[in-house]
């Protein structure tokens, strides 16, 4: 007997943390965390829906896997951006990339 | 399971054959790669541009052919896999742009050395295949797919030189907002599929349509998702305020990554908007909309942004960049007219908008390739180091700027007109005024160009055949375009319709 | 009540573990708890009978993105080590607008869906089978192949992750000293 609106208000909260944690934190590789942690947030968006909404057809779970695919695809190419960069400057700071400012 | 549900029929095959060739010629790209000796490197980006024109053709002749896409086919016809995509006129003329940008911007790519390598243009061709699918998707599961598909390979095209600075700061700063964005209009998609139980676009706007389907409670949510999805579409379309990744991701990239950034994949994030909002899944297409006012309101603050910053850059790729800002923002008066005829129009400013731009991109590259900086000052005195690069810019600028006989002019001739007709002669006006400030930066480069002196006015500016053919090729589009627009706005104009399923 | 009970005790462990993630000093520390976050959503999806969703969780999150984030701290460790302040300035303006953020959402979910247990609607999740819910991971089986469901985002994922492939190994490799 667990509401509908506890799996959202869960979700809501996580994807909030992560929302802080890209706009506060200074490392690169901590707001690439903070952005998985968003992502997790929308997959138990889509499996309460799908238990909620749609149990009987497979459309929040298979969405949930693509999600699953495109964090493992962006944490590969995240960190691939992030060992380039440290490698070229030492940095992953993300105050200190101001090379493109005026 | 049925086992017929396991292969598809022959009209769904023939959808997606475009991108099943794509993929073909990715694999090519990268076995040929393997096999060229170091003195050859060139080869890998003909084959590229080679087999982008030939899939274009490809793409051509299955609509001259055989009619494919049928533009009769109803709704319900026109949705194939299972309604994952719609493969109608907007879809072909989306894929014409694309393979057009991916062609040109691998031709003007060949010769930068640091560039011939069989994954930079199989990265190129990976996010055409997410472009051509973002174009055709009908499904919110497809749209992100394709989405992602094309920005995860933009990202490391940005960043793609290792060994310069500014290549791997844009690239991933490119990619932190980008991943961001995603994730935002992932949670409102999320949302979405919650209220409706749907995730076909055309479904929940036949839904969202029904009185008494979507009670008033949940509107508030509603809207929150509209919210979060129109962060996630504006990203792609760099509008303002979600622009701020432009200046940086524009002039931190290697050139031709940028001339394919701002042309085809910002051409890809209006297919998704103005097929997701025309069909009216996020609310019906009027004017008491919600997000009809919210879009007012980033269009002019768009347009008018984008042109006045734009004024104050010494770059050249940074002025492109916030131009680019700017256009997005006469593009978006189309899809607020929401008419067929405005959609088309801003489709057909789009097709325009790639010749232009990737001809302005191709002589930058070819310009900061000789000088090493992508400084305004480069650009005293061209018209003497190389008149024909000079020339092309000149029509690239006047294009942008909407002057007559180029593409430009009736681009935004065909946008303001349909604004009026629509009756919003008020936003038509804002267009036309930000036009004229638009002139102004536009303009100077011409001076810098034509009547500046510079000091190395004796050191002629190398420019390769390929290079030539690519930036030939595009002012021959802007011009054809400018001169004899009929059949192509026609085309598009047709198309628009097609962006409105459920009126008339 | 016991579901809720350890709903309660999950949710609880899941949003704490998150918060380490973003406010930890420590980038290795924060990483563990990203762990912890994951093996929490887990969790949930089992309270939510996806049970494949979760095993997939735990191998996909926890045994191959973690690890990854833990190789590049590794990797970029001297600067990690550093004992500075985790946070831009910009911190306070982040955590006002999270929290805004999080209160429209809460706001605009309760008016929709009910806050008591087994008030209607979705009080409670729907009545299903078992036999339904069993059968599940073969019906997402099944649709993942099908023509007329999601054979062709499938083949798409396909190529996202090539392209993330390629493109992760030409980003990371060393430049060739010459």
């Amino acid at each position: 007997m667990i509401p509908l609106s506890w799996y959202l208000i869960v979700s809501a909260a996580l994807f909030c943390i992560g929302l802080f944690g890209v706009f506060a934190r200074r490392n690169a590789v901590a707001i690439l965390m903070a952005i998985e942690l968003m992502l997790n947030a929308v997959n138990i968006n889509l499996l309460a829906f799908w238990r909620y909404r749609t149990p009987t057809e497979p459309i929040g779970l298979a969405w949930s896997i693509f999600v699953l695919a495109l964090a493992a695809a962006e944490a590969a190419v995240g960190l691939a951006l992030v060992i380039s960069i440290y490698r070229e400057r030492d940095t992953v700071i993300a105050e200190e990339l101001d090379t493109l400012k005026y | 399971m049925n086992p017929q549900s396991l292969l598809p029929s022959v009209p769904e095959f023939l959808a997606i054959l475009p991108e099943i060739s794509l993929v073909i010629l990715i694999v090519a790209v990268l076995a040929y790669d393997r096999i060229l000796k170091p003195a050859e490197r060139r080869r890998v980006g003909l084959l590229a541009a080679w087999g982008s024109i030939v899939i274009l053709l490809i793409t051509v002749g299955l609509w001259v052919l055989f009619r494919e896409p049928e533009p009769n086919r109803s709704l319900v016809e026109s949705l194939m896999w299972g309604g994952m995509i719609r493969n109608d006129l907007i879809t072909l003329i989306f894929r014409v742009m694309f393979l057009v940008a991916v062609a040109i911007v691998s031709l003007i790519s060949l010769d930068v050395p640091a560039l011939q390598r069989g994954e930079y243009f199989a990265l190129l061709l990976s996010a055409t295949i997410g472009f051509s699918l973002m174009a055709a998707g009908s499904d919110m599961i497809m749209l992100f797919l394709a989405i992602e598909t094309a920005s995860i390979s933009l990202y490391i095209l940005t960043g793609f030189l290792t060994d310069d600075r500014r290549s791997t700061e844009a690239g991933i700063k490119y990619f932190v907002y980008g991943a961001f964005a995603s994730a935002i209009m992932l949670y409102g998609l999320s949302l979405v599929y919650g209220i409706t139980a749907q995730t076909n676009i055309y479904v929940i706007a036949s839904l969202v349509a029904q009185s008494g389907a979507i009670p008033p409670e949940i509107n508030g949510l509603f809207l929150l998702a509209t919210v979060m999805i129109v962060a996630g579409f504006g990203f792609k379309i760099s509008a303002v305020p979600f622009h701020f990744w432009t200046p940086d991701a524009y002039e931190g990239a290697p050139a031709p990554v940028t001339a394919f950034v701002s042309t085809a994949s910002k051409a890809a994030g209006f297919a998704v908007t103005i097929r997701v909002f025309a069909a009216g899944a996020l609310g019906a297409p009027n004017f008491d909309s919600e997000w009809w006012a919210m879009l007012v309101a980033i269009t002019i603050v768009t347009m008018t942004l984008g042109n006045i910053l734009a004024i104050f850059q010494s770059n050249i790729k940074r002025m492109l960049a916030y131009s680019s800002i700017a256009q997005a923002g006469y593009t978006l008066i189309g899809l607020v007219a929401l008419t067929p005829d405005g959609s088309g129009a801003a489709m057909f400013y789009l097709l325009m908008y790639v010749f232009t731009n990737v001809a302005a991109f191709g002589v930058v590259v070819l310009v900061s390739r000789e000088t090493g900086s992508d400084d305004m000052q480069d650009f005293y005195g061209l018209s003497r180091r190389a008149p024909y690069l000079a020339l092309a810019m000149l029509f690239a600028l006047l294009s942008l700027g909407g002057i007559p006989p180029t593409a430009g002019f009736i681009g935004k001739f065909f946008i303001f007109k349909a604004a009026v007709d629509a009756g919003l002669w008020w936003l038509a006006l804002i267009g036309v005024l930000n036009a004229f400030i638009g002139l102004y930066y536009y303009l100077s480069v011409v001076k810098y160009m034509y009547l500046y002196r510079s000091d190395d006015e004796e050191e002629r500016i190398p420019v390769s055949r390929a290079a030539s053919v690519a930036l030939a090729l595009s002012v021959l589009g802007i011009i054809y375009l400018g001169i004899a627009a009929g059949p192509a706005f026609e085309w598009t104009r047709q198309a628009g319709a097609a962006f409105f399923p459920f009126s008339g | 009540m016991i579901q809720q009970i350890i709903f309660i005790v999950i949710s609880f462990l899941t949003l704490l573990m998150g918060w380490i993630v973003v406010t930890n000093r420590n980038l290795f520390h924060a990483a563990l708890a990203l762990m912890g976050s994951f093996l929490g959503v887990a969790g949930l999806y089992v309270l939510l009978d996806a049970g494949f969703l979760a095993a997939a969780q735990l191998l996909v999150y926890i045994g191959a993105i973690s690890i990854l984030i833990i190789f590049a701290i590794m990797m970029t460790r001297r600067l990690m080590q550093t004992s500075e302040t985790p946070f831009n300035n910009q911190w306070v303006l982040g955590g006002i607008t999270s929290l805004v953020v999080f209160a429209v959402i809460a706001y605009v979910v309760l008016q929709v869906f009910p806050w008591q247990p087994g008030a209607q609607p979705f009080g409670a999740a729907p009545e299903v089978p078992g036999a339904v819910l069993e059968a599940s991971v073969t019906q997402l089986g099944a649709a993942l192949v099908s023509v007329d469901q999601y054979v062709l985002p499938f083949e798409v994922a396909s190529v996202l992750l090539l392209a993330a492939l390629i493109g992760a190994i030409v980003v990371a490799w060393p430049e060739k000293k010459e």
